[in-house]
């Protein structure tokens, strides 16, 4: 048990649930299925990108990616926009979301790599680059999602979202990545040591490349899929997603140092997130009370998640 | 009186008015104006520029000034647009029409263009510095616009207020009226209250979030943008739709014109016509003039309601806001209510 304990994603979990619980209690116990049914809908799209950025923070001090929401609104304007509100048009819009997200990732790499930008400085740089071309592309159009599109977002089977099974095996494939496989483990051992990695053979670069173009093809999945959702692309859907991907990462239980990360952690934390400002919002509090709290609560999952760690 | 005389002297006459009626040109045309905004990233911001283009476009092929340059910060922030204005001064424009990134953190470079000679007029986002000019919205009032027109519909009952960005003053402002508007009415109680950020989709999940908890829900005011979003979770909840008070977003009015096909669900729509831009433009270009202006004015709300619905819905871009474009005339109405009160 005391193994269990140090788990540090367990801390998420428990948060999640505790602000559920409070939620629920103070309401009486009233529409909490539903408001789980919600998390699970909007903490599927957290987890989308959150799986991206793990990888990405996981590479080690310095890495992180800035472009998820200008990447997400490129991909969501250009395929609604592509597709034009036409079923056949699905596939089409589906990969070119993936495509953008292709070229946002090899854009940044390249800024990275080539031109030895660091990597926050390299990704917040070129996400101007794509706000703008999003901007120019379509100046505000909001184009409606195909109707296949928005029924497969917000369908339910027996009251869970379809989206957030489909999202939840998506982290499973991508735990089976990140524990099992070559490229997974070599992301780990270049999180904890870059030249011990270096050095046994692990060939950094281009398994930095491979992340950074796997984060914003993910980044580009959800852009699409959100629009999907929310009917339609607006220029200002990816912002709250900039923090937000990178919170849920750390509440998580994902190590800002990198080198030690963990799948499960980021449907705990984006659960938490929503299901604590949907408390906040239950209880009616202020705004500025709701903010504090938020910080608080975020700081105190953090340090209860740390602690497991720091006694190993 | 001869007769040569009488001509000379209708000749004079009619000098004078011809060169009185087209002075505004002729005082102005060698002017040049500079919109300094501090943000594009929304629809409501695009369609603003959008307006601005092609109003002070034909303003310059008409003549009336001879440059009218749209500036626009990449960051939204106050220290960038600070810098923006001090550029704007050295270009040597003559005015400056500002969409402000903080009501009081330009002061300092606001204060610097008056002292340089330049004309500086806010709307939208105003500047508190006096020697600025001010187009503003009575946000208040359009708070409590939407709850008198609540109170019209209903005999009473519990409303959803869905604000918008937290410590915005336009936020606390309409928050307010619509507060002004409950007390007055005595027959409402807001029963939740969520920031939607002016965002469909940050509305969608705030509200998504609330709604279970929530008991049956009458209407839902709103600062606009958010409509749709709220409509869509109360739809995904499962709910009957109560009346939502739209913001004239072309996606908020087609779903509105939709519902209204299928069930005649009636509400009303407020907000404040992008177009503002041209009348501030317009505004400038009259202080340039040498116009006798009042350095406080208020623009007046766009305001659509059931019967004329489809006028707006069809005036009004695909993914953009219902707008107004203001004229020379429109200036000279503004300033001149602003001087008579």
């Amino acid at each position: 048990m005391s193994g269990r304990l140090r788990q540090p994603w367990l801390w998420a979990w428990v948060g999640a649930a505790a602000v559920w619980l409070a939620t629920a209690a103070f309401t009486g116990g009233t529409g909490s299925a539903q408001v789980l049914s919600a998390a699970l809908t909007f903490g599927a799209f957290y987890v989308i990108v959150a799986l991206g950025q793990m990888f990405v923070i996981t590479l080690g001090p310095g890495n992180v990616d800035l472009s998820i929401p200008a990447c997400m609104t490129l991909a969501g304007t250009v395929s609604m926009k592509v597709m034009g509100g036409a079923a056949a048009m699905l596939p089409v819009g589906l990969v070119l979301a993936l495509l953008i997200g292709l070229g946002v990732g090899t854009v940044n790499f390249a800024l990275i790599r080539l031109l030895r930008i660091p990597p926050i400085i390299a990704t917040l740089s070129s996400s101007f680059i794509f706000q703008s071309a999003a901007i120019w592309y379509n100046r505000g159009l909001r184009v409606k999602p195909p109707e296949p599109l928005a029924d497969f977002t917000t369908a339910r089977i027996a009251g869970v979202p379809v989206i957030a099974l489909a999202v939840a095996a998506l982290a499973v494939a991508m735990h089976l990545l990140l524990t099992r496989t070559l490229y997974g483990r070599a992301v780990l051992a270049i999180g904890q040591n870059q030249r011990a990695a270096h050095l046994a053979g692990i060939r950094v670069e281009r398994t930095r490349a491979l992340t950074y173009l796997m984060c914003a093809t993910l980044a580009g999945l959800c852009g699409f899929l959100l629009a999907g959702f929310s009917g339609g692309a607006a220029l200002n859907m990816g912002e709250e997603y900039l923090l937000s991907s990178i919170a849920v990462v750390v509440i998580g239980g994902t190590s800002v140092a990198g080198g030690y990360s963990n799948v499960p952690g980021l449907w705990g934390a984006a659960l938490f997130l929503f299901l604590l400002v949907t408390m906040l919002n239950t209880f009616g509090a202020g705004a500025g009370v709701r903010l504090v709290l938020t910080g608080l609560i975020i700081i105190g999952v953090i340090v209860a998640a740390s602690g497991g760690r720091r006694r190993i | 009186m001869t007769i040569t005389e009488r001509a000379a002297l209708l000749a004079t006459a009619a000098a004078l008015a011809f060169s009185a009626g087209t002075s505004a040109v002729a005082d102005t045309s060698d002017k040049r104006i500079a919109l300094s905004n501090n943000y594009a990233g929304n629809s409501w911001r695009q369609a603003m520029l959008r307006s601005w283009e092609k109003v002070t476009g034909q303003a310059v092929a008409d003549g009336a000034v001879a440059a009218a340059d749209a500036f626009t910060t990449a960051e939204n922030q106050v220290t960038e647009q600070a810098a923006q204005i001090q550029n704007l001064i050295l270009q040597g424009y003559d005015a400056i029409v500002l969409n402000a990134a903080s009501p009081e953190g330009l002061n300092g470079a606001v204060k610097e263009a008056c002292d340089a000679g330049v004309t500086v007029v806010s709307f939208d986002g105003i500047v508190t510095e006096p020697c600025a000019w001010r187009i503003a919205v009575d946000f208040q009032q359009m708070g409590k616009d939407e709850v008198l027109y609540l109170a019209d519909r209903l005999d009473g009952g519990n409303l959803l207020e869905i604000r918008g960005l937290a410590g915005v003053f336009v936020d606390d402002e309409i928050s307010a009226g619509i507060q002004e508007g409950v007390d007055e009415t005595g027959k409402f109680e807001i029963v939740g209250s969520v920031h939607g950020n002016w965002a469909q989709d940050v509305a969608q999940k705030a509200v998504a979030g609330i709604l279970p908890s929530l008991p049956d829900v009458a209407a839902v005011v709103t600062q606009g943008g958010d409509g749709y979003g709220a409509a869509q979770a109360f739809k995904a909840a499962g709910r009957d739709i109560p009346i939502i008070v739209m913001g004239n977003r072309h996606d908020e009015l087609t779903w509105w014109k939709e519902q209204k096909d299928a069930s005649g669900y009636e509400t009303m729509s407020v907000s404040i016509a992008p177009g503002v831009s041209t009348l501030a433009f317009w505004v400038a270009q009259q202080i340039l003039d040498g116009a006798e202006v009042p350095k406080d004015m208020t623009v007046p709300f766009l305001r659509i309601d059931q019967d004329n619905l489809e006028e707006n819905l069809a005036n009004t871009e695909e993914g953009g806001v219902a707008n107004v474009e203001y004229t020379l005339e429109d200036a000279k109405a503004v300033i001149a209510e602003a001087s008579g009160s």
